[in-house]
């Protein structure tokens, strides 16, 4: 069984990041596992209209005003038309909105119910509940969530968080953990000697935005402690953002230029050449979904010392990683055990790609995600997607199967809130007269379906399935 | 289930146990996980203060995080509540979990036997807290803390009905300003003689921390000078505001005497640096006496003329000032006056600062929005006034009103609370009059109006604190680790 899907979201390619670079992915294995994926971004500046990507992967570019980094102005309605347009083009099943401050997913998301379409959405990000802003998003978010058939997390951290966000039922919820292309993230060959002279320089990776919430600050204090107590140690430091200029001033400060070396931001591709650098990769993060650089240095063959902080925890076995908390002693001390590990030669770091390897990979995303798909349409039983627990309370399918009748739509909505319920059901029913609308006006007839980019027979496929029935074992 | 749970990995991770500091992955007392931290507090704690905080029944917590999961995340009346299993499901859960397949754990990297869906029962939201950092509320405490705010209100409103007084003709402008002038006069000589208090029992703390409790030749003098009450505080970090004050006195001249005066005193203590130790003395003060408080009356003596400088160029520049305030609104109707002057007076009251001066903001003014909002207010009144005398009049008794009694009533509260209540007393009590007077006339109507406001702002009093108190059950406030963590720092090179 394979689907039509539409992978809907704010941020996509030409602009970097770990959302898109998600996106794309994740429907490139897609696309290999039979299923025909589209793409519906806004337009970015030189790229408007639709292009074909590797793989004949479709990406639709609308031409939409953005307001602020690359979030499209929240217009509750006006996406309807085109994206009704698209939809029926392309005869989608399926619609896949990814990142809640991508006002284009929720949109669709709402649209694309309305039209009687399965959605699902997965979000990236962790959010307090305690700002302005955050209570606002939150509520946007229980406002689409209300009615959408299953949401997809980054990490478990990140699956409780939006479950409270959103007063989702928790077994609505999948947890899918980013992955890396782990070809792309190699160690240097030849292979170092695994051994280090208790005399050798040991070099300390950083990647990362210089923002507050990467933790810029407890890095521009621990840098000179640690430099000050371990003297065969070297810094680089990749990056920028507004803390850069804290930072340098650090070094200036402390005279640490010849110790640490800053390259400024470096490109995604680029980030391999400088993890191979360094032996240790360090990463004093506030906050953090999953961390994908964490598993993208651990693949290099770095040693990690990291913030315990959001989804972290999850992401790494504790062989590769040194965990400190937040604060600058913790840091200065983590790093110093991290450093006196790798001088006495008990962390085998050579091992960590093939190990990283097995634990993340793309296709195995895929697969995961489309038995969500599958559960969605109903293509495996609500009982068995959804467990079924009898005596642990676990009620199997009692409203996880979403009804498109439009009052119980409203009903789901009505409950969001005193005040927002009666906003929201009053939304929905002016999307569901503005498709009623568009039915008469714009008919369906008239729309031409597009066709499909030609498939090519996934020689993998059958290798595919057996690990495929491995992994699904228990739930089959 | 047909898979392979037993099966190695092909490659040798080590099998992961505690992910989390306080988390644990194998068999677990349940009975421990149901206990909420004892260190947490929940709301009912601050509702119920009388209680013992600790000794809530250990039934709550499924019962708050059910509420939690029904209120805070407000789920909807008409959807089913979240299938977390709770309380009653979990003995039966586990120990069926346990014979089917290995326990789950809250890791990505593993491949588990689990659906991608699935829910732990033990794991799922525990280290959600809720209200941990919040204070609970007495009652008496927040009625005194509450004076503050009382004190602004009726100055506010004092204000207001000498303007309405001096519009109707009722009162004379001149009067009130004198009336004030005097006010002021007496707050200052209060004021100063507490400050010179404080530097005398500082300078003797001082003194007496360096050479063992023993010379107290200058006592009689300073106990003579010394206001009462102000011996019995600690003086650590008054010495900041003291200077804070004295600049926001005698705005341009007395900075300079003022940071004149704070110099020496530095470069005395880095001379005696060696030989004192790092006492209550708070780092400003040294050992030798005489000259050093020869030296600080002269200073005073300058940051008092410069006082009195500043406040005649005041003065003059107000009176200078007043024609052209006078037609400042004179093609604006008076119902816009009366609107814009009534919003910003609100803004005045809301944005004031209350606080009480102490620790981090022991320098900080009443917020510069707030008095901005009430000179402009003033201004805008003045402007409907009809000749230059009264628009003089009211400017200065809104400076007097506004700019300076805020500050003599923070160093009052620091000084002496018996003085604090007096005043607030007395403040209630007049302002009630003056409304009393100014919506009826006559002094019966100002002894009732006084009487009435001091009930009605007793009553209100309790009221909101009992109200605020009573409102503490609704707090819920949600943390977990998906909030950015504090940075802890210690700054060294600042």
């Amino acid at each position: 069984m394979t689907y039509n899907i539409a992978m809907v979201s704010d941020f996509f390619f030409p602009q970097p990041g770990g959302i898109e670079s998600h996106i794309y992915q994740l429907s490139t294995k897609l696309i290999d596992r039979g299923h025909k994926v589209i793409i519906i971004t806004h337009a970015y500046k030189g790229r408007t209209g639709v292009r074909y990507l590797t793989n004949g992967l479709k990406v639709y570019h609308v031409p939409f005003f953005v307001i602020y980094r690359e979030s499209t102005m929240p217009t509750v309605f006006s996406f309807f038309p085109i994206f009704r347009n698209i939809v029926i083009r392309e005869q989608i099943q399926i619609v896949h909105g990814h990142a809640s401050l991508s006002s284009f997913c929720h949109e669709a998301i709402l649209h694309a119910r309305t039209m009687g379409l399965r959605t699902v959405f997965t979000d990236h990000s962790l959010f307090g509940f305690a700002d302005a802003a955050s209570i606002l998003t939150n509520k946007l978010l229980k406002f689409i969530l209300s009615d959408v058939d299953h949401v997809i997390c980054v990490s478990h951290t990140c699956k409780e968080n939006t479950v409270l966000r959103a007063s989702l039922d928790p077994l609505m919820v999948s947890v899918i953990p980013n992955a890396v292309v782990a070809e792309n993230f190699r160690p240097p060959e030849p292979r170092p000697m695994p051994s280090i002279a208790p005399n050798d320089i040991i070099t300390i990776v950083v990647i990362s935005r210089l923002f507050y919430n990467k933790g810029t600050d407890l890095l521009i204090a621990a840098i000179p402690r640690i430099l000050a107590s371990h003297p065969n140690v070297r810094f680089i430091i990749a990056g920028s953002g507004p803390k850069a200029i804290d930072l340098e001033q650090m070094l200036e400060r402390n005279v640490l230029q010849d110790k640490v070396e800053m390259l400024g931001s470096v490109r995604h591709e680029e980030v391999r050449d400088v993890m191979i650098r360094g032996h240790i990769y360090l990463h004093p993060s506030l906050t953090e979904a999953f961390g994908t650089v964490l598993v993208e240095a651990a693949s290099c063959g770095l040693y990690v010392v990291c913030t315990r902080v959001g989804g972290i925890p999850e992401v790494l076995p504790q062989h590769m990683t040194t965990f400190a908390k937040p604060e600058e002693d913790d840091i200065v001390l983590a790093t110093g055990k991290a450093i006196a590990a790798l001088r006495s030669n008990k962390v085998r770091t050579d091992r960590f790609h093939d190990q990283v390897k097995m634990m993340y990979s793309w296709t195995d995303v895929a697969h995961r995600t489309e038995r969500v798909y599958k559960g969605i349409s109903g293509d495996i039983s609500p009982e068995e997607f959804y467990g079924y627990y009898p005596g642990q309370g676990w009620e199997a399918g009692r409203d996880r199967v979403r009804s498109f009748a439009l009052i119980d739509r409203l009903k789901r909505y009505y409950g969001c809130g005193v005040w927002a319920g009666k906003l929201f059901c009053l939304c929905v029913v002016i999307d569901f007269l503005l498709y009623v609308f568009l039915e008469m006006w714009f008919p369906r007839a008239n729309i031409d379906i597009a066709r499909s980019w030609p498939k090519k027979i996934h020689q993998d496929n059958k290798r595919l399935g057996s690990t495929d029935k491995d992994r699904l074992g228990p739930a089959s | 289930m047909p898979s392979l749970p037993d099966s190695p990995p092909p490659v040798p991770p080590p099998v992961p146990v505690e992910t989390h500091p306080n988390r644990t992955v194998g068999g677990k007392p349940i009975a421990q996980r149901a206990l909420p931290d004892p260190t947490r507090l929940a709301p009912e704690d601050a509702y119920y203060t009388s209680s013992l905080p600790r000794a809530r029944p250990t039934t709550g917590y499924d019962e708050s995080l059910r509420v939690l999961n029904g209120n805070a995340a407000s789920v909807a009346a008409l959807r089913p509540p979240p299938a977390v299993p709770l309380g009653s499901c979990k003995v039966r859960g586990t120990s069926r979990r346990r014979r089917r397949k290995g326990a789950w754990k809250k890791l990505l990297w593993v491949k588990q036997s689990y659906p991608d869906n699935y829910t732990d029962t033990e794991t799922f939201l525990d280290h959600l807290q809720r209200n941990p950092r919040v204070r609970p509320y007495d009652f008496w405490p927040l009625v005194a803390d509450s004076t503050v705010i009382v004190q602004h209100v009726s100055s506010v409103a004092i204000f207001v009905c000498c303007f309405v007084g001096i519009v109707q003709g009722r009162v004379s402008p001149v009067s009130v300003v004198c009336w004030g002038s005097v006010g002021t006069a007496l707050g200052w000589i209060f004021w100063d003689s507490w400050i010179l208090g404080e530097h005398v029992e500082n300078a003797h703390v001082a003194e007496r921390a360096l050479e063992g409790d023993d010379g107290s030749s200058s006592s009689s003098m300073t106990s003579s000078v010394n206001p009462p009450g102000t011996s019995s505080r600690a003086n650590g970090q008054k010495e900041s505001q003291v200077h804070g004050l004295g600049l926001s006195m005698a705005q341009g001249e007395s900075d300079l005497g003022r940071r004149h005066s704070t110099g020496y005193v530095g470069d005395a203590y880095g001379a005696q640096e060696p030989a004192s130790p790092p006492g209550p003395s708070n780092g400003t003060f040294s050992g030798s006496h005489e000259p050093d408080m020869s030296s600080m009356f002269s200073s005073r003596n300058r940051q008092r003329l410069s006082t009195v400088k500043s406040a005649f160029l005041i003065y003059f520049s107000l009176l200078g000032l007043s024609p052209i305030l006078k037609s400042l609104t004179k093609s604006t109707a008076s119902d816009s006056i009366w609107a814009m002057s009534c919003w910003l007076l609100i803004i005045n009251i809301f944005s004031f600062d209350y606080g009480s001066g102490e620790g981090a903001g022991a320098t900080k003014f009443p917020a510069s929005l707030s008095t901005n909002a009430a000179v402009m207010a003033s201004t805008v009144l003045a402007s409907r006034l009809p000749s230059t005398t009264h628009v003089f009049s009211l400017m200065l008794f809104s400076i007097e009103v506004f700019g300076l009694f805020p500050i003599f009533r923070r160093q009052l509260r620091h000084v002496s609370w018996t003085g604090h209540v007096l005043l607030t007393l007395g403040l209630v009590s007049v302002a009630g009059g003056a409304v009393g007077i100014t919506l009826r006339g006559g002094w019966a109507a100002a002894v009732v109006g006084s009487i009435l406001g001091s009930i009605l702002t007793a009553l209100g009093m309790g009221g909101c604190s009992w109200w605020l108190i009573s409102l503490q059950k609704y707090k819920n406030v949600v943390t977990g680790p998906w909030d950015p963590a504090r940075p802890v720092i210690r700054r060294h090179w600042d």
